[in-house]
């Protein structure tokens, strides 16, 4: 943790409120993930958890009547400045949504969405990309003889993973997972997880998860979320052995939630 | 658990409005292959060599031709018959009802003919004397003499038609000058001494050109004199039992011995006369000949709608969902647009005939073709008028139909397109209009299915009985969108309403009918097959 001093934080808020129209969804959030470490958003669902993963890539934007007040910082810039380029901060900050969402197209072509739209021609450079990202998201060896073939006809697991790697052929610095494996059997669970496993070296990495084993297992650190406030953050293993908060303790012995 | 059981023993019966859908649906498809089996049967009827029969009545008279129809008398006792006759420039009569009670003998030898002719219709008799073109008179039991000189005969028209032709490319420099000279001598300031210089100058270039091209032209008039002469001299002479008609050569169509053909030969003849109904031009005030000039125009007036309808449409409902705000305003074009789609269309016709023709056309016409105003050149019904007006009767059909293809792509994909960094525009182009693509076809399916039979707005804005040329041919610049058209639908209304001779164009009227529902059902079939196409190369893996 020596590098925090030297390099500027990967990924912050800075007492950020967030608002859907009249109702407050984020309250006055600061937090800091630390840098090439999972860092997992725990909580009951409509605490706020998805809303604030995509303030970090402002996939808020899409949503009509969302307001936002605070500092959202992302390498040490201010994400939501005049001056952010939206399409490249996107390809910075991956996101990876709850409901699997490969495009109707080849794996190949989903995979070279991402440079494609950045501009990327070359076809052998798109392939190097497709094979590169397919590796890394440990699905090279199930699709690498029908890459040709439409993405929606692989199961539910690997559609999921095809998404991971489709965010990982843009070559991104953070990587947003929102409940990526909550639609999924155990055993594609358990290969996602070795996945985000050793990726976690090369990429800071957000994930929301329900799952509390979930988070035990692949986060370094976890922020429990309640009613859009951050209620407590830190190391996974002493949160979930020794929690601070009274209301901490509840969930994860699943008294509520 | 009870409502899983009901699904493993046996099926829940279905409800009485199920049945009573189903009736419905029956009903209306019986109905609907009715309909159709009747125009087919009427059409083909038509086109069918039918038999010719000779009737020799008891007052000794004769007449000759097909019986049409055969019904119990008005009068109650016995029945009567319809026969075609012909020959209408004998006595006005196409038809004549005979009853039974007044034949003494009926037969039908396979000598009779029926001669199709460019005036007058039909004759159906016996062949009483050929002249070949030379004069000589042949055998009239000689087939294949007969053959031989119908097939010159054709070929004479043909040479006659190139000499015209080639007559008018020689005469080309002459008439554009001709032309400039009349627009100059109607022109507001014809009395100035400008104009008048003018004028004297084009008529003595007038002059100069005719005076190179005159003996061109000279020499194809007398080549076209020379065919006259000989079409002339070929002629055919029919008994037809109720006096002698003589067909020139030049006016023979086709001739035919029906009762002389085995089946092969009636169904051959059938698809020929069919093929000829689609590519020959109509004749005799549309009651005989082909539709071919009404079919172009039904097939070029939807194309060029289309072509209109669809980048309009799809840019509407492009608009209206995925960058418009939210609100009244939103909601108020919506409303709009679904209430477009019930405006009858005779309103449509009339604002096109406001808008397009009047304002739009009659302010083009006073900038670019002042000088040969009052007649307007494009401030007239023509086919880019008549297709505009059906892109705007079609347009809310279009924006509908693609904004529910647009609503129906999965907000995941866009979210999915958006967080990899790309665009709006780009997820608009390579993920939403793709995956809407269905969606909008549809609505362009149902454009043309409206767009094809629709016929009241053409009748403001160029559909014609007869129009001289089609909208697209040969000569500069190709695609005449200023003309006048012909149009099926309209073809329809006015052969079986308008015609000089409302019952021998009554088949006509069918087959007509026969070739709109099997364009409209063609042009359906086509975007249904590119649809289905599109949608199954789209999912690919999930089908
Ligand atoms: N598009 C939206 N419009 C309005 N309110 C929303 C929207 N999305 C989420 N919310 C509200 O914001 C709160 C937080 O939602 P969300 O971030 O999805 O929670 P979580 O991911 O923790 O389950 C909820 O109360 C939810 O109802
Ligand atoms: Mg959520």
């Amino acid at each position: 943790m020596s590098s925090h001093n030297t390099t500027p934080t990967v990924l912050a808020s800075e007492n950020l409120d967030l608002y859907y129209g009249e109702t407050q969804a984020l309250k006055k959030i600061s937090l800091t993930m630390p840098e090439r470490k999972v860092t997992a958003l725990i909580g009951p669902s409509g605490c706020g958890k998805s809303t604030y993963l995509r303030c970090f890539n402002r996939m808020n934007d899409t949503i009509e009547g969302v307001r936002l007040e605070g500092k959202v910082l992302v390498e040490g810039h201010d994400v939501n400045a005049r001056e952010v380029d939206l399409e490249r901060l996107r390809t910075r900050v991956g996101m990876v949504f709850q409901k699997s969402n490969p495009f109707p197209m080849t794996i190949a072509d989903n995979i070279t969405y991402g440079p494609r739209m950045a501009g990327v021609k070359n076809k052998a450079r798109l392939e190097e990309i497709t094979e590169k990202a397919l590796r890394q998201a440990d699905l090279w060896n199930e699709v690498k003889d029908r890459l040709s073939e439409s993405a929606l006809g692989l199961s539910g697991g690997q559609q999921q993973r095809v998404c991971i790697a489709r965010t990982l052929a843009n070559e991104p610095h953070i990587i947003l997972l929102d409940e990526p494996a909550s639609a999924l059997d155990p055993i594609s669970t358990a290969k996602i997880e070795e996945t985000l496993a050793h990726l976690k070296e090369r990429y800071t990495i957000v994930i929301v998860t329900h799952n509390l084993q979930q988070a035990a297992r692949v986060a370094d650190v976890t922020a429990f979320f309640m009613l859009g406030e951050v209620i407590e953050f830190g190391d996974t293993t002493t949160m979930f052995t020794n929690p601070a908060n009274s209301m901490t303790e509840e969930y994860i012995t699943g008294r509520f939630g | 658990m009870a409502h899983s059981r009901n699904h493993i023993h046996g099926a829940p019966s279905p409800s009485p409005g199920i049945w009573a859908s189903a009736l419905a649906t029956g009903i209306i498809l019986t109905m609907l292959a009715v309909l159709i089996g009747i125009v087919a049967f009427n059409a083909f009827g038509w086109f069918w060599p039918a038999e010719i029969t000779e009737v020799n009545l008891i007052d000794g008279s004769r007449v000759i031709g097909p019986a049409v129809q055969t019904e119990a008398r008005p009068s109650g006792a016995g029945e009567r018959t319809k026969f075609k006759i012909g020959s209408r420039d004998i006595d006005g009569r196409d038809f004549r009802w005979i009853d039974d009670d007044q034949i003494e003998s009926l037969q039908s030898p396979s000598e009779l003919v029926r001669v199709e002719r460019s005036e007058y219709g039909d004759v159906f008799g016996r062949l009483t004397k050929i002249n070949d073109t030379t004069g000589r008179s042949l055998d009239p039991s000689d087939t294949r003499a007969l053959q031989a000189m119908l097939q010159h005969g054709q070929d004479l028209r043909r040479q006659r038609r190139n000499l015209l032709e080639e007559r008018e490319t020689i005469r080309r420099p002459l008439t554009r000058i001709e032309e400039k000279l009349a627009l100059k001598e109607r022109s507001a300031n014809a009395q100035s001494p400008e104009t008048l210089q003018e004028i004297d100058a084009l008529e003595i270039r007038r002059q100069k050109v005719e005076a190179r091209l005159l003996p061109k032209l000279d020499g194809t008039d007398r080549a076209v004199a020379d065919i006259d002469a000989e079409l002339e001299r070929g002629l055919l002479v029919i008994d037809t039992g109720r006096g002698v008609v003589t067909v020139a050569l030049a006016d023979v169509i086709n001739v035919g011995f029906p009762n002389d053909l085995s089946f092969g030969g009636q169904v051959r003849e059938t698809l020929k006369r069919g093929v000829e109904f689609l590519v020959a031009e109509p004749r005799e005030a549309n009651t005989e000949g082909g539709i071919y000039p009404a079919l172009f125009g039904t097939v070029l007036l939807v194309l060029l709608m289309t072509l209109a309808v669809v980048p309009l449409g799809v840019v509407t409902a492009v608009y209206m969902t995925e960058y418009a705000r939210k609100g009244w305003l939103l909601n108020l074009a919506t409303q709009a647009v679904h209430n477009l789609a019930g405006v009858p269309s005779i309103v449509f016709g009339m604002f096109g005939l406001g808008f397009f023709i009047y304002g739009v056309g009659g302010t083009l016409d006073r900038w670019f073709y002042a000088e040969s105003l009052p007649t307007p050149t494009l401030g007239t019904g023509g086919i880019l008028w008549a297709s505009l007006t059906l892109a705007l009767l079609t347009l809310p059909v279009v924006v509908v139909a693609s904004r529910e293809g647009l609503l129906a792509v999965p907000r995941d994909w866009r979210d999915g397109s958006r967080a990899l960094g790309s665009t709006q525009w780009q997820t608009l182009r390579t993920i939403i209009l793709p995956a809407a693509m269905p969606g909008i076809l549809t609505g362009v399916i149902l454009a043309i299915g409206r767009a094809a039979g629709e016929v009241a707005p053409l009748m403001l804005t160029g559909a014609v009985k007869l129009a001289p040329s089609l909208p697209l041919d040969g000569s500069a610049p190709f695609l005449h969108l200023d003309r006048k058209f012909m149009h099926l639908g309209f073809h329809i209304y006015d052969v079986s309403m308008q015609s000089p001779n409302v019952e021998a164009a009554k088949p006509m009227a069918f087959a007509t009918t026969l070739v709109l529902l099997a364009l409209v059902a063609g042009l359906n079939l086509g975007a249904i097959v590119i649809r289905r196409r599109l949608q199954k190369a789209y999912r690919g893996g999930e089908v």
